[in-house]
């Protein structure tokens, strides 16, 4: 017998990866029609088995039994399969920065029976067509929102007052349903990005009201220390799907700046540092445009004279926060923008976390490629995965800056670094990394030499 | 946007290490496989976009982009390839006017069209005119598009919407859907500075040879099947709000867990990309209706040759989906937003059903204002003509068009957005005219109460109303 299981369940592995890997890419009409009969068939097929496994189970208790040993050996080999590839995990970035949601404010608001716009309109002969009460007036104004007229409504009058303002604010941080969320985030965002002062809006959310927000979906501001336990039964999937107005809405907010500014320079700051953590978390690649589009205009909210200093404390900030793995390299790259502010960020972020990882041993530019240099690879305890964070890390920093080419001392240690890095570590080297780091450092090198 | 006047790609050396990068993934599946080649997407970033003086990749390179995009092993990788393909376009676009990006002081010289030939394309040259070349390169799912494989892309997306089961769409959709926006965003780089050049010198050739013309004149694109998979594919993603509505993903005070198997990045993703999708649905059918209308004004010049063939415009073929297949007009008139040919699209349709003669092209500029929206109000002046209209059209159809009619009309009188271009529009937006048109909303409503004493006004027919209303008490 358990010859026969062993023959089974090695089919089953072989045959399931390839089935799912082999997927065809260009589908013509045949195969969707063949691909059509083939699900129903398989329906038909199943529906038999599974009035057959009926009777089975009825009449033979043994085939049962075989069964619920056959699914126990799968179940441990799907276990042990998950083991070993649980050791490449460390290989991999990824945070949860999304915890346990809150539960969110209640969505009702009883000011918005009375507000000026439906009050005005009920004395209006026409409402005989309408029959408005104040009573749905809420359901009426959702309407409105959700089908854009309230967004007219706001351009033609050129005034929102206050409580459609944080009505709307609401639904688009906690209304469960997508059109109003959706249609209450694209109320504000083109108020906010209207070019000229064409709409007189009451009513503008501060940062707490927005950090409030974050709290609420489970962002949790302190992921370096240790995480709170997930709860069973809770809101743990990630975060919710208003998360997306929340990040258009900050993006939106930063160019009415010059009108009336909601966030002060160091709210700012952490708002990058928000973002660059919300790049590290995997539940959130969909959205990876929405946030380098928010990135960017943060980035660009700051004035001139404030960028430089908050540029190193955004730096240090994520340094702090940001575990020192493939996580900070995540952090560094995601700031990807081709702009020299997007340029300059990146390096000094880059540049914080070689310090941190240094633990402050060293205080300048030179200090850090000096251990970096003295480190000897040679060396078998000598941690190569470190060492391939480090040479990324020092890729990212001066590669994007303009150090290189103004600083001929600082250029010279980069490709001796590079150099110990791509020379001493042979390619018959087995270590982890080992391959990663070599790769890496001889095609920088060659990237510097042919400058 | 800057140009290289000699568009030299990146050198032979470079070129051969950043593919090595993902050559050496080729055989393997796994993580690693994706590392490599999101490091090799960074390496071509890193070479061609970040620098100020950065070179166009090879075609080789920009090969292996677009493939990492139709493969989509994972979400990271195609959102990654997306982006790169897109800044690329812009960084390094196709075609080009030459005088594009010079002050108005030198541009009294007539602009050149400057079509870069050797530049990557992510359609087949020809677009499938010869068969065996298209087997030789469109079989192996990495090369280039010809018009059947984009009319299968379309089937496929629209495939997807018909089931309307969004629970299970995977990355392997959501890669399509990428694709597919790829694949707009290109036409519509290809297009546009044909489009700005034609208008100057009225040379037909140059649309003639813009890739939607040549991929919508493809024998082997069944057109009319294409625009109904479009408008299929709009309606269906629409219905995305309302399957994300129903708490089913993540609900509010819940006690139920979503399940584990529904990935949540996938959901997550979903709305943004399903939405972003449909503006590209749009974009489309606009550009193919916009193409439609110079190609009919080279026509009437008689640029056009018999190889240009014939081709139903693109509003008639919509008008005629929208008749026979009602069930979609509120869907479709609720999603397409894009004012100027929304407007169009339900002037046209009320005017098919209403006895007014008035055989109008867009270019007899008739001073008769019956092909505007006020001229469609004033048909319900009369309770006759009211009646007439409500037996031909259908109450709920009728208040539809009039309060989609009116919102685009609203939206073209308070433009946000100049560029959209409404000088062509034969609509008077003035202030004037919205106080006469929210006036003319209002009484055609109750001319149709009046006729149909029970008529229910539909929540979308009241919203107008409620506008109107609002707009005129705070105008007079």
């Amino acid at each position: 017998m358990d010859g026969a299981l062993d023959f089974e369940y090695e089919d089953a592995l072989l045959s399931s990866p390839v089935v799912t890997k082999k997927r065809k890419k260009v589908i013509g009409l045949d195969d969707l029609l063949s691909d059509f009969y083939k699900e129903k068939s398989k329906l038909v097929e199943k529906e038999s088995k599974q009035a057959k496994a009926q009777k089975n189970y009825n009449s033979d208790e043994d085939v049962n039994t075989k069964e619920a040993s056959l699914t126990e050996v799968i179940d441990q080999c799907q276990n042990q399969m998950k083991e070993i590839s649980g050791d490449e995990d460390m290989s991999m970035w990824g945070m949860r920065v999304f915890g346990n949601q809150k539960v969110p404010p209640p969505l009702d608001f009883p000011e918005l029976g009375s507000c000026a716009l439906l009050q005005s309109f009920m004395q209006n002969e026409l409402n005989s067509l309408l029959e408005l009460t104040s009573e749905r007036g809420d359901t009426f104004l959702e309407g409105l929102l959700a089908n854009g007229w309230l967004l007219k409504l706001a351009f033609t009058c050129g005034h929102v007052e206050k409580s459609i303002a944080m009505w709307a604010f609401n639904l688009m941080l906690y209304s469960s349903k997508e059109e109003l969320r959706t249609s209450a985030g694209d109320f504000w965002c083109t108020i906010l990005s209207s070019e000229d002062e064409l709409v007189q809006i009451d009513w503008l959310p501060s940062y707490s009201e927005l950090k409030g927000a974050l709290e609420i979906y489970g962002f949790q501001f302190n992921f370096s220390s240790k995480r709170e336990p997930l709860l069973p039964g809770s809101n743990c999937g990630g975060p919710p799907q208003n998360i997306r107005a929340w990040i258009r809405f900050i993006a939106a907010s930063c160019h009415v700046r010059d009108k009336q500014s909601i966030f002060s320079t160091s709210e700012a700051e952490e708002l990058v540092e928000v973002i660059v953590c919300l790049f590290l978390d995997h539940q959130l690649h969909g959205l990876v445009l929405l946030l380098y589009e928010c990135l960017q205009s943060l980035i660009s909210y700051f004035t001139d004279k404030e960028w430089k200093t908050s540029c190193n404390e955004i730096g240090k900030s994520l340094a702090c926060r940001v575990p020192r793995d493939l996580n900070c390299l995540r952090a560094v790259e995601c700031i990807s923008g081709i702009t020299t502010r997007s340029k300059q960020l990146k390096s000094a972020v880059a540049y914080q976390f070689l310090l941190v990882c240094f633990h402050d041993k060293a205080t300048d530019e030179e200090g850090i490629l000096q251990l970096l240099i003295s480190i000897n690879v040679k060396d078998k305890s000598c941690d190569l995965f470190k060492m391939y964070i480090y040479l990324v890390l020092a890729e990212n920093w001066l590669l994007v800056s303009q150090m290189l080419e103004n600083k001929p001392v600082i250029n010279e240690m980069w490709c001796l670094y590079l150099r110990n890095c791509s020379c001493q570590i042979a390619s018959t080297d087995l270590r982890s990394f080992a391959s990663k780091v070599r790769n890496k450092a001889s095609y920088l090198l060659q990237g510097t030499v042919n400058k | 946007m800057e140009i290289p006047s000699s568009r030299r790609t990146i050198g032979g050396g470079i070129e051969e290490n950043i593919l090595a990068i993902l050559d050496a993934s080729e055989a393997r599946d796994s993580q690693d496989a994706i590392d490599d080649s999101i490091a090799f997407l960074d390496a071509v970033r890193a070479a061609s976009i970040v620098p100020e003086s950065g070179r166009p990749p090879t075609n080789k390179m920009w090969e292996a982009v677009f493939q990492i995009l139709r493969v989509g092993k994972s979400l990271e990788l195609i959102m990654a390839s997306f982006q790169l393909l897109n800044e690329l376009d812009k960084r390094y676009p196709r075609v080009y006017s030459s005088n594009s990006n010079k002050s108005k002081s030198s541009s009294n010289a007539p602009p050149e069209l400057v079509v870069v030939k050797e530049a990557w394309s992510p359609f087949f040259p020809g677009l499938g005119t010869s068969i065996s070349e298209r087997e030789a390169a469109g079989k192996n799912s990495g090369g280039p598009l010809d018009s059947s494989s984009f009319q299968l892309l379309i089937q496929d997306l629209a495939e997807v919407n018909r089931k309307a089961n969004f629970q299970t769409l995977d990355t392997k959709s959501l890669g399509s859907m990428l694709l597919f926006q790829y694949l707009v965003n290109f036409l519509e780089g290809d297009i546009l500075p044909r489009n700005s050049v034609h208008e100057e010198t009225l040379n037909w050739t140059f649309l003639r040879e813009s890739l939607l013309n040549m991929l919508l004149g493809s024998r082997k694109l069944n057109y009319k099947g294409l625009v109904r998979d479009c408008l299929a594919i709009m309606c269906g993603l629409s219905q995305i709000q309302s399957a994300f509505s129903n708490n089913k993903i993540y609900p509010e005070n819940s006690v139920a867990k979503p399940p584990d198997n529904c990935d949540t990045a996938v959901a997550i993703a979903l709305p943004e990309i399903g939405k972003k999708t449909c503006i590209a649905m749009q974009k489309l059918l606009i550009l193919i209706m916009e193409l439609d209308i110079s190609k009919k004004k080279a026509e009437m010049q008689g640029y056009t040759t018999r190889a240009d063939g014939v081709r139903t415009p693109l509003v008639e073929v919509i008008l005629d989906e929208l008749t026979y297949n009602s069930e979609i007009l509120s869907p479709f008139l609720q999603v397409f937003n894009e004012p100027k040919w929304k407007l169009e699209i339900i002037l046209q349709y009320f005017w098919k059903y209403t006895a007014k003669p008035s055989i109008r092209t867009r270019r007899s500029n008739g001073s008769s204002d019956d092909a505007t929206f006020s001229g469609a109000l004033k048909c319900f002046s009369s309770s006759t003509s009211t009646k007439g209209i409500i037996k031909k059209i259908g109450i709920e159809v009728i208040q539809l068009l009039l309060a989609h009619g009116f919102k685009a009309h609203l939206f073209l009188s308070t433009e946000q957005c100049p560029a959209l271009g409404i000088s062509d529009c034969k609509e008077d937006v003035s202030g004037n005219s919205l106080v006469e048109v929210c006036k003319n909303m209002i009484s055609a409503f109750h001319s149709m109460r009046r006729v149909d004493e029970h008529m229910e006004v539909l929540s979308f027919g009241k919203e107008a109303l409620f506008t109107a209303a609002t707009i005129l008490s705070t105008k007079s």
